[in-house]
């Protein structure tokens, strides 16, 4: 069984239609790169998998590990292990991100029908996830994102995804913003938690992030619809010839 | 011109015929109280200060003195305890409850006494103070206060004393003061290089459809820390209306901390003077409304002179149908320079037919001054919400974390930690987020 299957999705934003029936499946354990043309569905494709209901469903199905993934509240689709890495990080005033992140792992817990998780075990799993992704300690106290540079907003949505584990992490667009350095940590970060049980959704505008993180699988998202799925060979084929070739075959 | 026959008031007549007066060294003032009630009356409904205040109910009706004193039941008993280790006063309708407080080993150098055990000799200082903040004429529910008060409040601390532990004067109103009127009376002064820390709180029976008039005058001498929590968290059918004056002298430091969550109809107009170099007036405040609930803070700030500071930051939640007033002034007298005056409002409105009126007033007299605003009233961030439930935190807990982190910055600010531990546990309970997992936010 596949862990992710999208079934000819069709997403409306604000009375337009966004996503024409879109076919996806991801298997277990495989990373794959979404790339496309800004417009193309890509952020609409990441909103809609986490429930934002800014993104009206009108047709097709997505299934979750066999379930309907479509059916549950965003809070549910987290807690059964979809994690979206946002593309622009929300800034919460006066909340903490160890307060946040730890009241998040306790919910994914009860949901598993487990405890909530000993003080120390937390603060040591905090710290360690921190350091992986070199995210600077202070900022584990400050309000969650708040006065976090664009930099270290990105580098907090991987902390985030490595401290609450799941089994689908999806990346908007998060090598946007990022220097070298940053773009290297935060990928560092995304490829140790590759496993045989985890897979990853990469979605990006630029071929510069798959040097990093090398997918199995490339799709390319036009107008909607998958145009194109190819090997990681597909990513730099897009780097040098641009978008303009798949139009027609879109079309 | 010709002359108009005017009616008594009500509570003239009230005045004449009653036989319950408390001390007698009271009498002056309770003269001068009904003269200034009776030369002004209610306020009129084109009365620009009280024109969002809707006092039909009160003037509705005659609220008379509340004459007996009714038996405090056990869970409002039990709730003196909410605000930990604190020496404590009591008063039940009105009047002292010696059961309910315990001044058991007061501090060197501190004062805590009702008026009526004054019997016929006042200290001359209270005697002094007791009404000279007070603006009776001005504010015609200070007025009926004055009227009729029969106890009160003294607390004193002498020049140089350092008080800790907190002072508790909770005021209780019974189902028997139901459509009678409650007159609550406090004065603290605190002398030259003193500190002390009082709390001042208003709870009652939700069967008490009473009218709750309390005046208190708190003085801040030179180099002094004065820290003052006002917790009005009365009954659901009292109405609440009075004054608190605050005054600071030279290198003063005044803290208030003001909660609003009681009654069915709640006013505080908060005086607060700066009369003397260096001193600063810091109140924060937050009120959280429900239901029908009306709450109305109106602050009147006034910078009298040189190089003083004052902030206002006061915060509103409100559920429900609930509707608030936050009216703030800042005054700067001339030749006030220096001054440095921040005033901020920030109202949450939960419920979809709340209403939050928020208006800031500067009035400015000097030209070297700093003086800033802000002041807003909003609903919570839904990108926010949704953010927190991207990763597995339900929306009623999400809702409930970002309200308390919006509660959160000003219920940090109060320095009583009895009070601080308080009001966190009330927001946990009117948010309805004690079990909805989020843990200890606050």
């Amino acid at each position: 069984m596949a862990l992710l299957e999208i079934r000819n999705l069709h997403v409306n934003v604000e009375g337009a239609e966004i996503l024409k029936g879109l076919d996806l499946t991801i298997e277990e354990g495989r990373v794959h790169a979404i790339m496309g043309p800004n417009g193309g569905g890509k952020s609409t494709l990441a909103k809609a998998l986490v429930g934002d209901e800014a993104y009206e469903i009108t047709e097709g199905e997505v299934l979750f590990k066999g379930q309907d993934l479509l059916e549950m509240d965003p809070e549910v689709r987290a807690r059964e292990g979809v994690f979206l890495g946002f593309q622009y990080p929300v800034e919460i005033p006066g909340v903490s991100n160890t307060y946040f992140l730890k009241a998040a792992v306790n919910a994914m817990r009860k949901h598993r029908g487990e405890g909530e998780i000993d003080a120390m075990e937390f603060l040591e799993l905090v710290k360690e996830r921190a350091k992986r992704v070199k995210l600077d300690e202070t900022l584990l106290q400050r309000p969650v994102n708040e006065g976090f540079s664009g930099g270290e907003k990105k580098r907090n949505e991987i902390f985030h995804m490595s401290v609450l584990e799941p089994q689908l992490g999806i990346l908007d667009e998060t090598d946007s913003g990022l220097d070298i350095d940053a773009l290297r940590t935060v990928s560092e970060g995304v490829n140790a938690m590759r496993a045989e049980d985890r897979s990853f959704l990469v979605i990006t505008h630029y071929q510069r992030l798959l040097d990093y993180i090398v997918p199995d699988v490339v799709h390319v998202l036009m107008d909607g619809r998958i145009v194109k799925t190819g090997g990681k060979e597909l990513a730099k084929e897009l780097e040098s010839k641009g978008y303009e070739g798949f139009d027609e075959a879109a079309a | 011109m010709e002359a108009v026959v005017q009616p008594k008031s009500v509570y003239l007549e009230e005045f004449e015929g009653r036989t319950d007066t408390g001390p007698e060294w009271l009498d002056t003032l309770h003269e001068r109280g009904i003269r200034a009630f009776e030369a002004r009356g209610f306020p009129g409904a084109r009365e620009e200060a009280w024109r969002k205040t809707n006092l039909r109910p009160v003037t509705a009706e005659h609220f008379p003195l509340a004459d007996s004193q009714g038996a405090a039941p056990k869970e409002l008993v039990e709730r003196l305890g909410d605000l930990g280790d604190s020496y404590r006063l009591v008063f039940v309708d009105g009047r002292l409850a010696a059961d309910l407080s315990d001044l058991a080993d007061l501090a060197k150098g501190l004062t805590v006494t009702p008026f009526t055990e004054y019997d016929g000799n006042p200290p001359e200082r209270l005697v002094a103070a007791l009404g000279t903040r007070a603006d009776i004429d001005w504010h015609p529910f200070a007025a009926l206060n004055s009227a009729f008060f029969v106890d009160g409040a003294y607390i004193h601390v002498a020049r140089g004393a350092m008080i800790e532990k907190p002072i508790a004067v909770t005021h209780i109103v019974t189902a028997e003061a139901d459509r009678r009127a409650v007159y609550p009376r406090l004065v603290v002064e605190a002398e030259d290089g003193a500190e002390v820390r009082v709390v001042e709180r208003f709870i009652g029976d939700d069967q008490a459809g009473a009218l709750v008039c309390p005046v208190s005058e708190l003085s801040a001498g030179q180099n002094t820390i004065l820290d003052y929590s006002r917790l009005q968290e009365d009954g659901v059918a009292t109405m609440n209306i009075g004054t608190v004056n605050l005054a600071a002298q030279r290198d003063a430091s005044l803290r208030g901390a003001f909660v609003g969550d009681g009654g069915r109809l709640a006013r505080l107009d908060l005086i607060a003077d700066l009369e003397g170099e260096g001193g600063e007036i810091d109140c924060n405040g937050i009120y959280l409304t429900e239901g029908r609930q009306f709450t109305d803070f109106h602050t009147w700030f006034n910078h009298r002179v040189e190089n003083c500071f004052s902030r206002q930051r006061f915060k509103g939640i409100l559920q429900g149908r609930s509707e608030t007033v936050f009216d703030g002034l800042v005054k700067v007298f001339e030749g006030a320079q220096k001054t440095d005056a921040v005033q901020e409002n920030r109202n949450l409105v939960l419920g979809k037919r709340a209403l939050a009126h928020s208006n800031p007033r500067l009035e400015i007299f000097a030209d070297d001054v700093k003086c800033t605003h802000g002041s807003t009233v909003g609903e919570l961030d839904e990108e926010a919400l949704f953010y927190l439930r991207t990763r597995g935190i339900s929306a009623e807990g999400a809702q409930g974390m970002l309200t308390l982190a919006f509660a959160g910055e000003i219920v940090d600010m109060f320095r009583v930690s009895g009070v601080r531990d308080h009001v966190r546990r009330v927001l946990m309970r009117r948010l309805g987020v004690e079990d909805a997992d989020i843990g200890e936010i606050l």
